[in-house]
């Protein structure tokens, strides 16, 4: 088996842009290929996590964004999972890499949302629930990550507010970000104060609805030593993915199985423990989730997740020191859909590579990525990176 | 095959437990959304119940995700059950602009099935723990957009649960 290296990174803006989808293709294809060859040197095949034609009445994404960036004639695939889409299209690039069915592969993802505003986007993501009893319900993104939120609360001793400071901290991280959204701090009376989206859940508690475009190289060892420009790959030591269930109501709304299920996976397949891990990126479409999944990736006891805000020093005994969603999560950093797994990624890359700038981990050298799609994890994809 | 299986097997007939033929799978049945929504229409509520680990699968389906069993049948539902957790959608998809702000719960029944449903009652008047009933309505009663629906749902009823 050949080892998948993780050798080039880029993205498009974020927030909500003039650029078509496409284009925001483009932006992050210019990015990461800026020190690398033609596309159609590097690589022989395409993954797009792309979550809904709905916004730009576009599918076929995988032929689209091959010819954009100059390939002809290889396997160009759209992969979905709602907004784990961008992780199963690096998934797929590593499964390649790694069985040798090709040397090199393109993982991207692109989402434009804003395209027909909040009305569209919350018409767009509804697919992703379970239709017959629940879109026929009227629910909506917030109202399922609600309905995990307020049994988490009741289940736990956690508070809104101790939500609303996993707000505060994401935007915190953001403010050193330069590829954020919301590149500045609020305060926790700010995100108190906002208005109710869907109860418990407040504005500052969802992430938002944003345009975006993530790329990334996935090479073997070959590639990886030939492009001796980007000497510091690093390696994407461990994959796993789950599915659970689509409905919220047959799910367990306190405890992510099928995401501890999937990190599990990568961490054995990493050969890795979650004590190993000195940061990740969590999928926190909602506050809630990141205390969900830093329980899930079993950095954190049952019931504790919540003090992911803490500085490690000042959380409860059986807490890594992980830290997470340098990036500014989700929430902050921004969430373009089937982008979302591949921006996950590229904060990886850049914190295993010493280029996180202000958000720098002091010696980090192995990243966990969650990436779900669905309510909680209905989907999800995980990923270890490590340093070379 | 047997002369029971081409009927819909409920607890109180069964004599399978094992995997569903392609005859039982058709319209009518309840293992089908078509079937399962024209049961409820006539007040019942249907679930699969696997035989194997007594998860109650709502709606019917043809295995267990409890156990990966297909040694499912079909089991009635009470109506009766209690709040599990619940919200308010303040902005739902536009279809239910009409409805908002939308009340919903995760409920479960009293047999330990569980279904999301919309609760005829304010946010402030609901807590986890109450107990609630389901009620159905007829779909040109309940003010969703029409256009909403796809050409085969339009007939399907729409439940809402009533706080007891
Ligand atoms: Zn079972």
């Amino acid at each position: 088996m050949s080892t998948a290296h993780l050798i080039a990174v880029g993205s498009s803006p974020l927030g909500k842009t003039d650029l078509p989808g496409r284009d925001l293709f483009s932006r992050a294809l210019a990015e990461a290929f800026e020190e690398l060859p033609d596309p159609a040197d590097v690589v022989d095949g395409l993954y797009v996590g792309a979550q809904s034609e709905r916004y730009e009445n576009q599918i076929m994404q995988g032929t689209l964004m091959a010819e954009w960036a100059g390939l002809r004639n290889v396997p160009a695939e759209r992969v979905e999972a709602c907004a784990a889409a961008g992780a199963l299209a690096l998934k797929n690039a590593v499964r390649d890499v790694r069985a040798g069915v090709h040397d090199a592969v393109l993982a991207c993802g692109v989402e434009k949302m804003t395209a027909g505003g909040t009305e569209g986007a919350t018409n767009a993501l509804g697919a992703a629930f379970e239709r017959a009893l629940e879109q026929r319900s009227g629910i909506t993104a917030p109202a399922t990550y609600a309905l995990l939120a307020r049994r988490y609360l009741h289940e736990t001793d956690a508070t809104e507010r101790d939500l609303g400071r996993i707000a505060v901290k994401n935007h915190r991280n953001a403010a050193d970000n330069p590829r954020a959204m919301f590149q500045q701090a609020v305060d926790i009376d700010t995100v108190m104060d906002a208005p109710d989206v869907a109860p418990p859940l407040k504005l500052y508690d969802c992430a938002p609805v944003t345009d975006g475009a993530a790329a990334v190289v996935v090479a073997n060892d070959e590639v990886a030593a030939d492009l001796q420009s980007r000497p510091d790959a690093v390696r994407v030591a461990g994959v796993g993915s789950a599915a659970n269930n689509l409905a919220v109501a047959e799910r367990d709304l306190t405890f992510v199985e099928g995401a501890n299920v999937a990190a599990s996976t990568a961490y054995e397949d990493a050969g890795v423990g979650a004590a190993d891990i000195d940061v990740a990126e969590v999928h926190d479409a909602f506050t809630v989730c990141e205390a969900l999944l830093a329980e899930a990736a079993e950095f954190a006891p049952e019931g504790r997740g919540i003090e992911t805000v803490e500085d490690p020093g000042d959380r409860s005994a059986g807490w890594t020191d992980v830290q997470i969603n340098t990036s500014g999560g989700l929430k902050a950093r921004g969430h373009p859909i089937g982008a979302t797994g591949l921006l996950q990624a590229v904060e990886a890359y850049e914190q295993l590579t010493g280029r996180a700038g202000k958000r720098q981990v002091a010696d980090a050298d192995t990243a966990l990525l969650i990436n779900e799609g669905g309510v909680a994890d209905a989907h999800t994809v995980a990923h270890v990176l490590t340093a070379q | 095959m047997t002369e029971e299986s081409n009927s819909p097997m409920t607890d109180t007939d069964s004599t399978t437990t094992g995997p569903l033929v392609p005859e039982d799978i058709t319209a009518d049945s309840p293992f089908t959304l078509p079937g399962f929504f024209d049961a409820l229409s006539e007040g019942r509520l249907m679930a699969a119940r696997c035989t194997e680990c007594d998860t109650h699968l709502l709606p019917p389906r043809p295995a267990c995700y409890g156990c990966g069993s297909r040694a499912v049948t079909l089991s009635e539902q009470p109506r009766t059950g209690e709040v599990i957790s619940y919200t308010s959608v303040n902005r739902p998809p536009s279809a239910f602009d009409q409805l908002a702000p939308i009340t919903v719960a995760v409920v479960e029944l009293d047999s330990s099935a569980r279904l999301t449903g919309r609760v005829a009652a304010s946010l402030e008047d609901v807590a986890i723990g109450d107990r609630v009933e389901l009620r159905v309505c007829d779909p040109e009663a309940v003010d969703i957009d029409p256009d909403f629906d796809l050409s085969y749902e339009e007939e399907w009823p729409i439940h809402v649960f009533e706080l007891l």
